[in-house]
């Protein structure tokens, strides 16, 4: 059950968790091939903790925080994501999770092209309903883009975009982070500094982070590291 | 293999695209070859038939009002080098067939060697009844079309009187022109009775033998005849009607050209939006090595396919629709040039090839951009997503520079005077119009993105302010649905501007003008359309029943002035000084009418002034059969009725020259005493029998005056709805496409918590943002342009000033039902957007 105030949910303990992965599989059908993206997935991520998803390109990585993300539902198993059951969840329920609980930071940044940097970061405050241009604009000097706040996407170099993702991905308060791999297209300082300003506001927030990473460095920083290969986990 | 990648298989894959712009181009060309179509048919008989019905004559004799057939006496000297044919000829109402036929006397002893369908087999075989009796040739199509065959007597209608002939053999018209299948061929004697003619032909046709020069014929011809009559070659009666019809046909077919503008834009769309969708094929196949030459030729078959596929449905298509639309343009035709009948739609492979050749002409000039587009697109490493496309400053200050110029054109355009009589710099000054809409679309969506951003933005939800936001970005393809559905919606409004004008100024003229209690008038055919004159044994009946001064008969012939074909016509001035009729403005009606009895002046309307430069207090002389008419102008008055100059005197000046003349129509103007009602039984009793006639009170003729005029208005109305459904496709296939360019960014909203209700009303709002904008344009452009329609092109086209009405509530309803279309039209895509997938996008997407 969603708070309308977007409170956290026993907000006072630690050892909540908000993420539970039992048995989660997901296949896809293309054409007459069917391709087992995750096969059985178990995780659990408790309240402000980081945890690392490991592995090979393919081995269900992005399959498996989409699940975490409420973007996309398990076809065997369960994923609950804030108390909620995402296979069985209705669209609304889904969607009110997505707005108001999860923030999500892709590889591809994925900002909308036609919204300034100030835009992009409100769109998930726009999207529920709600203004608070006070916030918007401490995140904005907090990711250090209040000179680029007028400043469109294409305008921006990958780290001040990254940055513009990390700040949208948080602006909503949310309870869980979920990164797909946010280094991936950034030169190693850059995503290091990236990592560090992600890992850093999380925490000031109070979020738990899932992220997918190739770097060593980043994984062996998370509280838990869950290693996949070919949709399993592996020891 | 770059045409099966780049074309064919998305085309098998997606045809829907294709179709729909193939219909829009049908579309626009199906409006061109059916107005074209309908308004040949409907003019057949001079346009087109005049040569072929002459057959071989090379040069005429004619006179205006017919030229006594002593005439040929006069010419005798000439049979060593020439046939003299003796012609009469006139239009009148063929009972069985309910419409007009064109009667034809010739010598047809002469005759087989002049005219083809004369010179068959056999004929004549029944010789006594075709030169004796009243026994006449009709076309095998119109027999079977009326089910008659030899030996069957049909009715005709003539000045009103019923008359029976016989049908003595039918002739073949195939391979002859359309035309034919609407002549009745009689020989000369029995024709000049049936027609009222004895001792008058229409035209002598002089066919030169063996050897003999033509110029030389017609001198040696002219140094023989009175000053009065003329010898030309037979395309001059052509000309004659050529130039009567000539303004309206142009407007026609101008109107309906617009329809394929907003057809182009559609093209334009369409093959911007393949460009845009195949992108990365294209970027990859450079990559590999592919040419821009060959990437391009691509979209140039596509343009292709488009305009020859779309010109074939759209040629069919508008035969079929010229069907539909030759009532309504014969309609209009009569009004200016009476007693032609038209002939059937007939398929023309001239004007087949010459919509087919619009069609690719259209698609081809409309690739001109996304061929750009397409060529710019670099290899695979060079790609990359389309940034946001805003207007730069200097785009946004060069974009308001050329609506300038171009405004500035369009007034100047609009005060030139016309050429030859057309109207061209008026309606290219409203194509130009038009044209700013497609520059300025962009701009407005610009304007209006930045405008609204503000207020958008300050709204609970976001859909409003990622709509304006969306529409802002892709400005460029969606400018071009913008701009298509502002052109049909300032077509609209232009239309309605000037039918509103129109309808406001004939009904103010009915009520000042129109105060006989009773009119009578020849027989109208099945259409509506008259048929011949009154016989003026009917004026006689009358005056008789209700006394001369109450019968005001109208009396016409076409003549020359200053080279341009008038009507000179005469009426009972002695009748109508004392009740009025026509409107001066200004002045009283009657006074004027009174002035020019006393004095033997005469009156003129509206396009006769305006044509000629006349005012009042001018003297005009006219050249008429026997003599001159000098006569001074005392009254300029408005006439809605013909758009050709009219000169009026009273009637016995006119009968002097044409005595043996019937009245186009006649008007009774009864005693308070007498009931119209009772006066017009009174009337048929006196008639009947004898006379086939209608008799229509006031209110009637008011009403016939009005529904004539929105008849003339039908076909210009179904322009604008054909526009309108172009236009919205056009949205459709844009905001498809917007769609489809945006589906990463459509997926992100989702995943960060958009609904699919969000995504929906953004799409919808787009597409609202995107009618309101368009109406708005739209809207003041078509205001424009329909002031330009009112006061320019119908004043130099027809001569006729209108008092402009602006029709507010009608002009609030299409704006208000253009955003409407255009949000059902946003619908579909928005529908997709709804449904994608946030996972599967960004997997995709990466």
């Amino acid at each position: 059950m969603m708070e309308d105030s977007g409170a956290a949910v026993g907000s006072g303990s630690v050892m909540e968790t908000v993420v539970e992965i039992v048995g989660a599989g997901r296949d896809f059908h293309r054409g007459q091939e069917v391709v087992r993206a995750l096969v059985e997935l178990s995780l659990t991520l408790d309240a402000g903790e980081l945890a690392a998803l490991i592995g090979p390109s393919g081995c269900g990585k992005s399959t498996a925080l989409n699940l975490v993300a409420a973007v996309d539902r398990p076809d065997r198993g369960s994923v609950r994501v804030c108390g909620i059951d995402i296979a069985t969840a209705t669209e609304d329920e889904l969607v009110t999770l997505r707005r108001r609980r999860i923030g999500m930071v892709f590889q591809a940044f994925h900002l909308v092209p036609h919204l300034t940097v100030e835009e992009n970061i409100a769109l998930p405050l726009a999207l529920d309903g709600r203004r608070d241009s006070e916030r918007v604009r401490a995140l904005i000097d907090r990711v250090g883009l209040a000179h680029r706040a007028g400043h469109y996407p294409s305008e921006l170099s990958g780290g001040e975009q990254q940055r513009t993702a990390v700040a949208r991905a948080l602006v909503h308060q949310p309870r869980v982070v979920v990164a797909d791999e946010p280094t991936g297209n950034l030169d190693s300082r850059t995503g290091a500094a990236v990592i560090e300003l992600l890992d850093e506001l999380r925490r000031s927030e109070g979020a738990a982070l899932l992220l997918a990473t190739h770097d060593a460095k980043v994984a062996a920083a998370a509280d838990r590291i869950y290693a996949l290969a070919d949709g399993r986990l592996v020891d | 293999m770059i045409l099966r990648a780049l074309l064919l298989r998305p085309l098998l894959r997606r045809p829907w695209r294709f179709l729909i712009t193939v219909i829009g181009v049908a579309t626009g060309v199906a409006a061109v070859v059916s107005t074209i179509a309908a308004s040949r048919a409907a003019v057949a008989s001079f346009a087109e038939g005049v040569d072929e019905v002459a057959g071989v004559a090379r040069l005429e004799i004619t006179r205006s009002g017919g030229l006594p057939d002593a005439t040929l006496a006069t010419l005798r000297s000439l049979t060593s080098e020439a046939l003299l044919i003796p012609v009469v000829e006139d239009t009148v109402l063929l009972m069985e067939l309910g419409d007009g036929v064109r009667l034809l006397g010739v010598d047809l002893l002469l005759d087989a060697q002049v005219r083809p369908v004369l010179s068959g087999d056999d004929p004549l075989p029944d010789l006594d009844a075709t030169l004796l009796g009243f026994g006449a040739l009709i076309s095998r199509p119109l027999a079977t079309e009326i089910g008659v065959e030899p030996g069957d007597e049909l009715t005709v209608s003539v000045g009103g009187r019923p008359r029976t002939i016989e049908v003595a053999a039918l002739f073949e018209a195939d391979g002859l022109s359309a035309v034919w299948e609407r002549v009745v061929v009689m020989d000369v004697a029995p024709a000049q009775e049936l027609l009222g003619k004895v001792g008058r032909l229409d035209r002598i046709e002089l066919v030169p033998r063996d050897g003999v020069d033509v110029e030389d014929l017609q001198t040696r011809a002219t140094e023989l005849l009175t000053s009065d009559l003329t010898i030309a070659a037979p395309g001059e009666r052509r000309r004659f009607a050529e130039q009567m019809l000539a303004s309206l046909r142009f407007n026609l077919v101008a109107l309906s050209a617009i329809s394929l503008l907003v057809a182009g834009v559609l093209i334009a769309t369409t093959l911007a939006t393949s460009v845009v969708q195949r992108r990365f094929v294209v970027s990859l196949l450079r990559s590999m090595g592919a040419s821009r030459r060959k990437i391009a030729a691509v979209v140039l078959v596509e343009a292709l396919g488009i305009g020859v596929v779309g010109g074939v449905i759209g040629v069919a298509a508008g035969f079929l629709g010229a069907r539909l639309a030759l009532a309504s343009v014969r309609f209009t035709v009569a009004s200016v040039v009476r007693g032609i009948p038209a002939s059937e739609i007939r398929f023309d492979p001239q004007l087949a090839a010459l919509g087919l050749a619009i069609a690719i002409a259209t698609a081809l000039a409309a690739s001109i951009l996304p061929l750009k587009e397409i060529m710019a697109v670099p290899p695979l490493q060079g790609l990359r997503t389309t940034p946001p496309q805003r207007m730069a400053r200097g785009s946004r200050l060069m974009a308001l520079a050329a609506l300038l110029i171009m405004a500035v054109v369009v007034v100047i355009l609009a005060r030139m005077p016309a050429i030859r009589d057309l109207p061209i710099p008026a309606l290219t000054s409203a194509l130009v119009a038009m044209a700013g809409l497609l520059v300025g679309s962009g701009l407005l969506l610009d304007s209006l993105a930045r405008i609204g951003h503000v207020p958008f933005a300050r709204m609970r939800g976001a859909a409003l302010q990622l709509a304006a936001a969306a529409l802002s970005a892709g400005r460029q393809r969606a400018a071009w649905a913008a701009g298509s559905v502002a052109v049909a919606i300032a077509l609209a409004v232009a239309i309605a501007t000037m039918v509103s004008s129109f309808r406001a100024t004939v009904e103010s003229w009915t009520d000042s003008g129109m105060r006989a209690d009773l009119w009578v008038r020849p027989l109208a055919a099945d259409t509506g359309v008259w048929v011949g004159r009154l016989d003026p044994e009917i004026v006689g009946i009358a005056e008789d029943l209700f006394g001369a001064e109450t019968v005001d008969p109208f009396y016409s012939q076409t003549i020359d002035y200053r080279g341009r074909p008038v009507s000179f016509a005469g009426a009972a001035f002695d009748v109508v000084r004392f009740h009025g009729s026509v409107p001066f403005p200004g002045r009283d009606s009657a006074e004027v009418f009174d002035l020019a009895w006393r004095e033997r002046a005469a009156v003129v309307n509206e396009p006769f002034a305006t044509r000629f430069d006349v005012v009042e207090g001018d003297t005009i002389r006219l050249d008429l059969p026997g003599g001159v008419l000098e006569r001074e102008v005392v009254g300029v008055f408005r006439d809605y009725s013909r758009s050709h100059g009219l000169v009026v005197v009273d009637r016995s000046d006119f009968l002097g020259f044409f005595p043996d003349a019937g009245p186009d129509d006649m008007a009774l103007f009864l005693p308070p005493e007498i009931d119209p009602d009772v006066a017009r039984e009174r009337f048929f009793d006196a008639v009947r029998g004898r006379f086939l006639v209608e008799a229509l009170d006031n209110r009637e003729l008011r009403a016939a005056v009005l529904s004539a005029f929105e008849r003339t208005f039908a076909i210009t109305t179904a322009m604008y709805l054909v526009t309108a459904v172009v236009a919205v496709v056009a949205v459709l296939t844009v905001l498809l496409t917007l769609v489809g360019e945006r589906r990463r960014e459509l997926a992100t909203v989702r995943a960060i918590g958009g609904s699919r209700r969000q995504l929906l009303a953004m799409v919808v709002a787009e597409a609202g943002l995107l009618g309101i904008a368009a109406a708005s344009a739209g809207t003041l452009v078509g205001i424009a342009v329909g002031i330009i329609l009112v006061k320019v092109v119908n004043l130099q086209s027809f001569g006729w000033s209108l008092e402009l009405v602006l029709p507010w509530s009608s002009m609030a309803g299409m704006a208000a039902w253009v955003v409407v279309t255009c949000m059902i039209a946003g619908l579909p895509p928005a529908l997709v957007a709804a449904r994608l997938q946030p996972a599967t996008v960004l997997r995709e997407e990466g």
